[in-house]
Formats: structure tokens, C-alpha cells, sequence
């Protein structure tokens, strides 16, 4: 396999759709059956208009973007973001990454994430990798 | 209700966790666009197969199914988990909102690893109505391999 190629001002996307069910799956696949995310009655008493995707969800979506540039899921060495906007059901999200720097065998990577509407749902997201290969 | 600013420093577990093949499965089914389960079950669109494929992850560098990076927040959160509902730190949870995160991922978790997590709560802050937390995590596999480093803050508004 041939090494893939990395370079600084790389961009990478990809795109998420809130399906119905997925904070269901979210919630079977994670452990997180906190009502918000099942119960649109209870997300509203929230102040939510309706169930809300669970942060970890997003977040885990986010570090996945990174994984598919890098071709590989076990790269990503740091990740971080806050969550400033719920996710709701029918949303569709939108993974921006950018590759900032190259510092021996980190990639430093620019993130983003926002809505249909052009929203950003998070804020500050960022992450290290290592080329892939280059695990100690 | 106001925190309990005693409760800086408290820690919490450790919390074991073994990491199952079917759980990664699961949770790469979900975030790939599949549906986790196996009864009306829906592979993922565009997993990477280590994440999913057992014969393809066995003959990976890392002979078994790997964690995708998000799974971390699975077993990692658990002392998070127990300080925002201790009743000693006295937080509303219906109020809480998990608005911040970051992830070290420092090792391969692994299909098979067995996971202990502990943490410590490293702030606690009023300002005005809301009431900030964050948790500082650390999970060693059964080696002893320092694999994840959490941080994770909530802000409660009262």
C-alpha cells in the first residue's frame, strides 16, 4: 500500500445527515439514554424544540472526518471542540478540516462543523495526528 | 443551587471497561450511517474496516478490531459521568450541558482490551448564574498503557 500524502493547506469534508432514529442508535450504541435525546417531550421541557443529538455523537463524527483524510482510525491523536449550538433531528452537518502544519510526524488540523443553515455547532475544534504508519 | 467547591480535587473510579468486538461494531455502524444491532441491523456506509470487518481488522497491523477515535467517550466518561450526579457536588443536572471536550488518544484500544478509567474533578466555578465543571480523565489498558486522556467540562445554568 502505497503511503498516502499529506500537506499543509489540505482540506478535507464530510457530510452527516440527523436522520429520525440516529440519536436512538446514538443512545443504543453508546450508553447515553438521556431523555433529551429520546423524549421530545422532555427536550422541550428542556427548551429544546425537539429531541437533541447527543454531543458525543457530533463529536465522534468529527474525529471520524479526520480518520477518513487520514485513511486510517487510529491516528487521530488529539481532538477537541466545543459544543456551542444543539443538533437536532433533520439537521445536516457539515466536517470541514484543514491541514494547518506539519511538524515531523504530527499533522496539526483545523476543524469545523456546521448545519444546513450555516450554523456552526461547534466552536475551537481542532486535532493532531500522526501520518499514518508513524505510530511509535 | 451552588457547587460544592470542597469537591475540587474529588476523584472517582476506577471504572473498568472491556471492550467488546461487537460494541466497536455498533458504534461504527452509528456513526457511519449504518444501524448498530443485530436484528434489524444496517452495515455502515463508509467504515474503515478495521473498525468493522474482523477478518480485515485480524490482519491489520493491529490483529483485531480497533477503536475509532470517538469511542473513547464510551469508557472514558464514566467519572464524569458519576461527579455531575454526585449529589455532594450538588449540580442540577436537568440544567447540565456537556459543552466541552477534548480527547488524548495516546494508544490503539483494541477489540479485547480491558479499561480502567479514573478522574478528577479540576475545576469547579460560579460566575453569575452558571455553574462550570471539568473533569480530567486518564484510561490505562491491561497492560498498564496509558491509552486516553479526557478533559471534559459542563456549565450549568441555575
Amino acid at each position: 500500500m502505497t503511503p498516502p500524502r499529506f500537506a499543509v493547506g489540505d482540506t478535507f469534508e464530510r457530510v452527516r445527515e440527523v436522520d429520525l432514529y440516529r440519536p436512538i442508535y446514538y443512545a443504543a450504541a453508546s450508553g447515553d439514554f438521556n431523555p433529551i435525546h429520546i423524549d421530545a417531550a422532555v427536550a422541550r421541557d428542556a427548551g429544546y424544540q425537539g429531541v437533541i443529538l447527543q454531543g458525543m455523537c457530533t463529536f465522534a463524527w468529527l474525529a471520524d472526518a479526520c480518520s477518513a483524510y487520514l485513511g486510517d482510525p487510529t491516528c487521530v491523536r488529539r481532538v477537541q471542540a466545543r459544543f456551542t449550538k444543539p443538533v437536532q433531528v433533520g439537521d445536516v452537518l457539515t466536517f470541514r478540516g484543514r491541514c494547518t502544519a506539519i511538524e515531523g510526524p504530527l499533522l496539526r488540523l483545523e476543524l469545523s462543523a456546521t448545519n444546513q443553515r450555516g450554523e456552526e455547532v461547534l466552536k475551537g475544534a481542532a486535532a493532531d495526528a500522526t501520518i499514518p504508519g508513524s505510530w511509535a | 443551587m451552588t457547587v460544592n467547591k470542597a469537591m475540587l480535587g474529588r476523584r472517582y473510579g476506577p471504572y473498568r471497561f472491556a471492550v467488546g468486538a461487537e460494541q466497536i461494531r455498533d458504534f461504527t455502524a452509528t456513526i457511519c450511517g449504518g444501524i448498530p444491532g443485530r436484528i434489524y441491523a444496517h452495515p455502515p456506509v463508509d467504515a474503515h474496516p478495521w473498525c468493522w470487518d474482523e477478518a480485515a481488522a485480524a490482519a491489520s497491523p493491529h490483529g483485531a478490531l480497533v477503536a475509532p477515535p470517538g469511542f473513547a467517550t464510551l469508557f472514558a466518561i464514566q467519572p464524569f459521568s458519576f461527579a455531575c450526579k454526585d449529589p455532594e457536588l450538588g449540580l442540577n443536572v436537568l440544567r447540565l450541558l456537556h459543552n466541552g471536550q477534548e480527547l488524548e488518544l495516546l494508544g490503539v484500544v483494541r477489540a479485547g482490551d480491558v479499561l480502567q478509567t479514573t478522574g478528577e474533578i479540576t475545576r469547579l466555578q460560579e460566575r453569575g448564574p452558571l455553574d462550570f465543571v471539568e473533569v480530567t480523565t486518564e484510561t490505562i489498558n491491561q497492560r498498564g498503557e496509558l491509552v486516553v486522556r479526557g478533559t471534559w467540562s459542563a456549565v450549568v445554568r441555575n
